[in-house]
This record gives C-alpha cells, structure tokens and sequence, in this order.
C-alpha cells in the first residue's frame, strides 16, 4: 500500500514535470523525421525508420532517467521533501522501491507512446506487419529503462544528482558493451581477465534488451528471449534496489 | 544495543544486502545463459544503412573523429566475429568506407579494411578502392603507399607486379616509406621484366644500405641483372614466386 | 472547528492497555546521543549529549535552545529522520528503531518543503494516506484541514506557487490530519504573521483540548510561555534544564513599579536604597522596588512626603530573560523598559 502510494505520487509528479513532455515531443519528432530522411536512404528507409524509432526510445528514455531519475531521492534529500514521507510510518526500503516503480511507470508510458508512434507510421506506409517485431523491441527498450531507473535510484540515494547522472550514464555505456567484456576476460592473462569479467557480472547486461537489428527486418525475437529478459530485468533491478535499501537504512537527513 | 544483539536498523541493512547478494547471483547466471543462447545485436547495423560518411557527418556535431573511432571499434569486432563463423562479411566495405570518410587520415582503417576485404571477403576491387581513397586523401603516406604495393603484390587469384612496383617506389620516395620498399621494388620490377628499373633499384640499395648482407644481396641481382639483359633471357633474373592464399592466420 | 475525536480505547499497536497507555510517556529518551565524524580528518562533533528526557502524556512541552543547540538534531532523531549514534528513545512506547513508532505522529520540519507538482489537496491525501487513512476518509479530511488552516479557498493550486507562510500552514496541515496522539513540531511558528501565529497557538491549545501531547521547538518566546506547560533548555547539545514555566518564573523576585507625581526634590532614604531605584521622566517619576515585600514601607514613605501615586505594577522576569540567563551563565538583570507587565 505504501509502496503503491509513493509510487503513484512519483508517477505523477514524473508526468507532470515538463522535460518528459518535451522529451516525448522531441521523440516523436525524430519518429517523424524518419520519413524526410528516407530516401537518402538508399532503399533501406524502412530499415532507417525502424531502427532510428526503436533507437529513440533507448535515448529518449535514458534522458529522462539522467535528468529526471537521477535526482528522484538526491532532490528529495536536498529539497528535504523527503522530511514529510520518511517522518511517516513508511520504512525506508518501500519508498526506495516506491519511487522507482514510479519512475519505471512513467518510462513505460513513454516508450508506449513512441512506441505506438513508430507503429501507427509503419501501418501508414503499408508495413503493420512490422508491428509485432516494433512491439517486442519496445517491450524489450522498456525493460532496459526500468534496470536503468533502479541505477539511477541506488545512486541517487547515495549521491548528489549530478554525480548520479554521471555513474548512472557510465554503467549504461559499460552495460552495453558486457557481452563484448565476457569475451574479452578470456582473451587477456589472468588479472586482467579476472576484472573484466567481474565488471561484466555487476554492470547490467544490456545487449540482452537489443533486438533492434531482428526488428529492423520485421522478425520477431523468441518467447525464450523476451521472458530470460523480463526475468533478468527483475531480478537484477532487484539486486540493485536491495544494495540500495541498505544503502539508504543508515543514511542521515540532516 | 548490546554486543551479542543486532540492532534493528543493523539487522535491517544486513537482510537488503543478504538479498542483493541472492538476486545479484541470479542475474549473473542469467546473463551468462544469455551471453551463450541470445543471438548478439549486429555491431554494425545501426551504420550499414547510412549512404556516406560525408552524409552522416554533419551529424557529429563536430566529434567525426570520434565517431570513426567508434566505428573502427565495431569494425574489427564485426570482423572478428564473422572471420570465426560465417567468413562472411557484407558490410564492411560500406563500414569502412564511411569510416575512412568521417576520418580520412586514419591510416589503419585503410590498411586494416583493405587487407580484410581482399583476403577475406574476396573483394579485391572493394579494397584498391579503399587503399586509392586512402592515397589520394594522404598522398605524403609512404606507409599508404608501401601497402597498396603489398596489396597488389599478394593479390589472391594473380599479382599485379607492375602497379606493386610502382607503389614500392613511390614509398621508397616518400619520407615515412619503409626503408624495404626499395628493395622490395626492385624486387618485384625484376619479376615483372622491367629489368633495368630493377637494376637501377638495386644500385641505390648496394650504395646506401647500412647492411653488408643486403648490399651482398643487392649486387648479387644486379649481376643477375646484366647476364639476363646480355643473353636477352629475362627468366635468368626472374625468381620463384607463389601466389599466398592467407594473409592473416586464425586463432581458433 | 472543534475536532470530537474519541480518545483512543482498547489496545494500542504496541498491545498496551489504555491505562498502560496513559501512565506510558508519550517521549522517553535514555541517553540518546548523535555524534558525526568527518570522513576524511576523523574528526568527531557531537550533535546531541546523552539526552535523558521525558514527555507526559497529554501535555505540551517547549524545547528551546540557541541555535546549534541541538534542538533540531532531537527532533529529528525522534522522528526518524537521523540514526542515534548511542541511547535509545521511545515514541508512545515504540522503540523508534520501529516504523510503528511513527504510527500515531504528527510531524512539522522546520520550513517545510513539498513536492512543487502537487495541489494542496493531493498532498494532504496522499500524507493522510500514508499515515494509515483510508482514501475516502483521507480525501474528507484533507478538505477539512485545508479549510481549518485558511488554504481551503484555492485547493486546486500548484505547491509551486504557496508562499512560505502558506507552505507552514499546509505543513500543520499534514501533521495533524490523521489526528495524532503525539505532535513534534519544529518551529511551528517561522514564516507566520501574528494572524498566522495566532492560528498555530489555538491549534496546540485545540490539541490539548483533545489530549494530544505536543513537543514543540520555538524561539518565540512568548508562545512557549502561554502554551507550554512544561519547558526543556538545551545547550550545546546538552539538556540544561527542565521545569514547568511557572517554576522557571517564580524563582525569580518579582519587582514592583510605581508611578508617581509631585516627588522632584525627594531623596530615597538610607533604608530603601538597597531595594529601590528611581527612573526621572519629564511629567513623572518611576520608583522600581526589587523587593515586592516591602512595598507597603515604600508606599508608606512616598505618601508621608507628598507623592501622587499614579500607578502600581508588579512585574515579574520573562522566559525570555531566564532563558538567556541560563543560556548567557549570567543572572541578567533586565531593564525598565523589557520588564513585562503581568
């Protein structure tokens, strides 16, 4: 109930907040503009439509998370709003996961829309059979967002909201290179190796929610694939949250 | 609180951590089942759609360099993954070719990119080009030069001596060229019967080089040289050559 | 609006009866310290000295201070918000490692801030519901309370907008909509006209009224004096003194001043000089006795040489200026002029 509560005050306020508005205003712009750039193309501006919109998603989204996320719990701090909630009977580890939720939300939503942007221009230009394959990378970008956003939550509750931004921007860049890290751990003597690879464990393994090249050509991706990837977002979110519930238990608001 | 009792808010932190720990392990399993099982996002597909590097720079917004840099990145691990499964490598003209665009002095790149699609990808054609674009963008590159030379020289399916030679020479001319490019020159002047720039080749290699082996050598040929030109035999000075079929070796 | 909320009967979340309810303390700190040390020199500065302090249940309780006293530091160790470095404390009888400790708590920070995209009303659901409300009853009360702090004419306006004054009043608000057993407040009072000052007293004395004990820190003096029937003096983190007000007074000697006419050529006589002093006006003169006792030997004396006595005033010493001689170490010795008539 609690959890419920603060997550329904942080969608709310996300949604409110005019960055996101401008965002999505921006995202699906791009989405648009697909359409001019098409036939520099080459023959390839369904390819370009598909997969400039899916990357839209991914950028728009992790912008959100940078400028609005970030700052979710270290504005909260700063502003002392935070006063209000935790002098209540709500314990610390619930509003954590309350503003995240939150948050994912308003994520969600966002890539719903784009994502239903993307979808209505290919029925326009004659490719709803595109849909499904637009659909599974959506879900599949949503899900990034929502691992993202539980960084951009543990580091905000650790951190001043610039800084959050900062490591949570590093962890996505490394994240997406983590299948390339694994690889190379076994490439590289021992010590080195070894690091890789831890970093390739803790950094969120992100190539996982990439199936932009598969949707690009209008393929579907596996029931295999889409649940290992809703599994992984959840389970590794929840790592995430819980270091950062421990994180929060003994920090001071002075 | 005493020594031998939590406290509540100890305790609390503990069970968080206990729990991160727990599912942290769990998705590390989970992301090892997907490193082996999901297939991997192509590297280069977000690029292979754009027309041209001058297209997309604009683009940069001013970081072309940087852009190329991460291109060049994509470009070898595509390369790499490829020349281990499939040998197959459709993009990488294209790849290249926008990433020697948005950073025409990456003297890599060209050399890199042209090696690969000659030997590996069977595109000879595709690769003079690149190698061409790269002179004509860097036409002081001795080292540009010396390798369009070997590429000639290596050219699966038959050499090209005549261009090789030319190529060396004009390395051997410019200040970075390696210092083997004039014997190489000479060398392959001589196998494509062009005996008198052979000859003069090997002069300036027996009068200027720091090493007596190779001035042995390069007076060696030029007697070679003469006998051939006196008997009017040009196979007396021609040497046994085999065409290469692989360039780079594979590490399995 | 007079609240008829029915005292709580039964048992409590702690599983107390209601007699043990009431003989518990509504705050009780057993050697509660906070302490921070710098992460990088090592450096330790103490917040908060081993507070041993007790609330009763129903009463209303200042805490004062100088600023950096530690005031803030206890009512946010109460309250959640700062981890105890040593000590322990207990909220209704909740240990306040527990969230059920903040269950029957209502809470004002100092200069309260809240989330800017919210209406009043929305904020004030979502506190009530937070504190244990259901929505319905929530949403009624939050238009209630709006009404009973002045901010019920514009329900619908963005927090971003609410000036100081208003964001104080919204703060109450909050803390009192779930209808607390127990109410910290940190100056209740800041950002408040004498209008808004006012409304704050009648709330606590309203609180009261219904049996909610009140903790409250202010510099306001005055306020402290009319509401509180018990006050605590902190300094440099240290509790320094705790005694009901009338106590705190009545230790002082009350002085008398009397106001007279025709005495211009009068000298004080050898046996008054100790007790008496004399403040020349233009029309009148002022005769301050420091001895209330003997009032009737200094009227006496003025009457048999001809003074016109204009006006007799006990005055006794404010919270005020004990405070700031406890604070200050000194026994200040306060002017004609700061005297406050009783």
């Amino acid at each position: 109930m609690t959890v419920a509560l603060i997550a329904r005050n942080t969608f709310r306020e996300a949604t409110r907040d005019r960055v996101l508005a401008g965002v999505v205003i921006a995202g699906v712009l791009l989405i648009l503009a697909t359409q001019p750039l098409s036939p520099l193309a080459l023959g390839e501006g369904q390819r370009l439509t598909i997969d400039l919109g899916l990357t839209g998603i991914s950028f728009f989204g992790l912008l959100i998370v940078l400028l609005v996320g970030t700052s979710l719990v270290a504005k909260e701090i700063e502003r002392r709003t935070i006063f209000n909630l935790l002098s209540r009977p709500i314990s610390r580890p619930a509003y954590l996961v309350g503003k995240w939720l939150g948050l994912s939300g308003a994520l969600w939503v966002v890539a719903g829309v784009l994502g239903l942007a993307l979808w209505l221009l290919l029925v326009a230009r004659g490719l709803a059979s595109h849909g499904p394959a637009v659909l599974e990378a959506a879900y599949l970008a949503g899900l990034e967002l929502t691992v993202v956003t539980a960084l951009a939550v543990l580091f905000s509750a650790l951190s001043t909201p610039v800084l959050s931004a900062l490591y949570t921007l590093g962890f996505y860049c490394v994240g997406q290179w983590s299948w390339d890290l694994r690889e190379f751990a076994h490439h590289f003597p021992a010590a080195l190796g070894s690091t890789l690879a831890v970093v390739a464990d803790v950094v969120p393994n992100l190539p996982i929610f990439n199936m932009r090249a598969l949707a690009a050509h209008g393929e579907v991706t596996t029931l295999f694939h889409l649940g290992l990837a809703t599994v992984y977002a959840v389970v590794y979110s929840g790592c995430v949250l819980g270091l950062a519930a421990a994180a929060f238990e003994s920090r001071d608001f002075k | 609180m005493t020594a031998a009792r939590l406290s509540p808010q100890a305790g609390r932190m503990l069970v968080a951590l206990g729990l991160a720990a727990l599912l942290g392990v769990g998705a590390d399993q989970l992301a090892a089942i997907a490193s082996r099982r999901l297939p991997r996002p192509h590297p280069l597909e977000e690029l292979s759609y754009y027309p041209s590097g001058q297209r997309l720079e604009p683009a940069t917004l001013g970081h072309a360099e940087t852009v190329a840099d991460l291109a060049w990145l994509r470009a070898v691990q595509y390369y790499g993954e490829h020349s281990r499964t499939d040998m197959r490598f459709a993009n990488l003209y294209h790849v290249f070719d926008i990433l020697t665009s948005l950073s025409p002095h990456f003297i890599p790149a060209y050399v890199f990119g042209s090696f690969a699609l000659a030997q590996e990808g069977n595109e000879f054609g595709h690769a003079e080009a690149l190698m061409l674009k790269g002179i004509e963008a860097n036409p002081t590159s001795g080292r540009l030069a010396f390798e369009l030379g070997f590429l000639y020289y290596v050219r699966p399916g038959g050499r090209e001596l005549r261009h090789a030679g030319e190529y060396f020479e004009r390395a051997a001319r410019l200040p970075d060229g390696p210092t083997s490019s004039r014997r190489f020159a000479a060398y392959v002047r001589q196998n494509a019967g062009d005996l008198a720039v052979a000859w003069a080749l090997w002069r300036d290699v027996a009068q200027n080089s720091d090493n007596r082996y190779l001035r042995e050598m390069a007076e060696r040929e030029m007697r070679r040289i003469r006998r051939a030109q006196r008997t009017g035999r040009a196979e007396l000075a021609r040497n046994r050559v085999t065409t290469p079929v692989v360039l780079f070796e594979r590490n399995h | 609006m007079q609240s008829s909320i029915p005292r709580p009967t039964g048992r409590s979340v702690s599983g107390q009866s209601a007699a043990t309810e009431v003989s518990t303390p509504a705050v009780r700190t057993v050697g509660l310290a906070k302490s921070y040390r710098h992460p990088w020199t090592g450096k330790v500065v103490t917040g908060l000295e081993a507070l041993d302090l007790e609330v009763v249940r129903g009463e209303v309780m200042g805490y004062l201070g100088p600023n950096g006293a530690g005031k803030t530091t206890t009512l946010k160790l109460l309250t959640g918000l700062l981890k105890p470095t040593r000590g322990e404390a207990w909220l209704l009888g909740e240990s306040i490692t527990q969230v059920a400790s903040r269950r029957r708590l209502g809470f004002l920070p100092e200069q309260p801030y809240f989330y800017e995209y919210l209406n009043a009303l929305e904020y004030l659901e979502m506190a009530g519901q937070l504190s244990g409300l259901g929505a319905h009853d929530a949403h009624g009360r939050a238009q209630r309370w709006l009404g009973r702090v002045g901010l019920g004419e514009r329900p619908g306006l963005i927090l971003r907008k609410y000036s100081k004054g208003m964001l104080q009043r919204l703060g109450l608000a909050a803390a009192l909509l779930h209808e607390p057993d127990l109410l910290i407040l940190d100056e209740p009072m800041s950002g408040l006209d004498p209008f808004g000052r006012r409304d704050v007293r009648d709330l606590i004395l309203e609180q009261r009224e219904r049996g909610t004990t009140v903790l409250f820190s202010s510099h306001i003096l005055p306020d402290v004096e009319v509401l509180c029937d018990r006050v605590a003096i902190i300094l440099n983190g240290r509790l320094s003194r705790v005694a009901t007000v009338g106590d705190l007074v009545r230790g002082s000697r009350q002085q008398v001043e009397i106001r007279c006419t025709g005495v211009r050529p009068l000298e004080i006589v050898p046996e008054l000089r100790d007790v008496v002093r004399r403040h020349d006006h233009p029309n009148e003169t002022d005769f301050l006795l420091d001895d209330d006792t003997r009032l009737d030997e200094t009227l006496a004396w003025l009457l048999r040489h001809g003074a016109q006595i204009r006006a007799v005033t006990p005055q006794r010493a404010t919270l005020e200026e004990l405070f700031l001689a406890t604070a200050g170490g000194t026994v200040a010795e306060p002017s004609h002029q700061e005297r406050k008539s009783a």
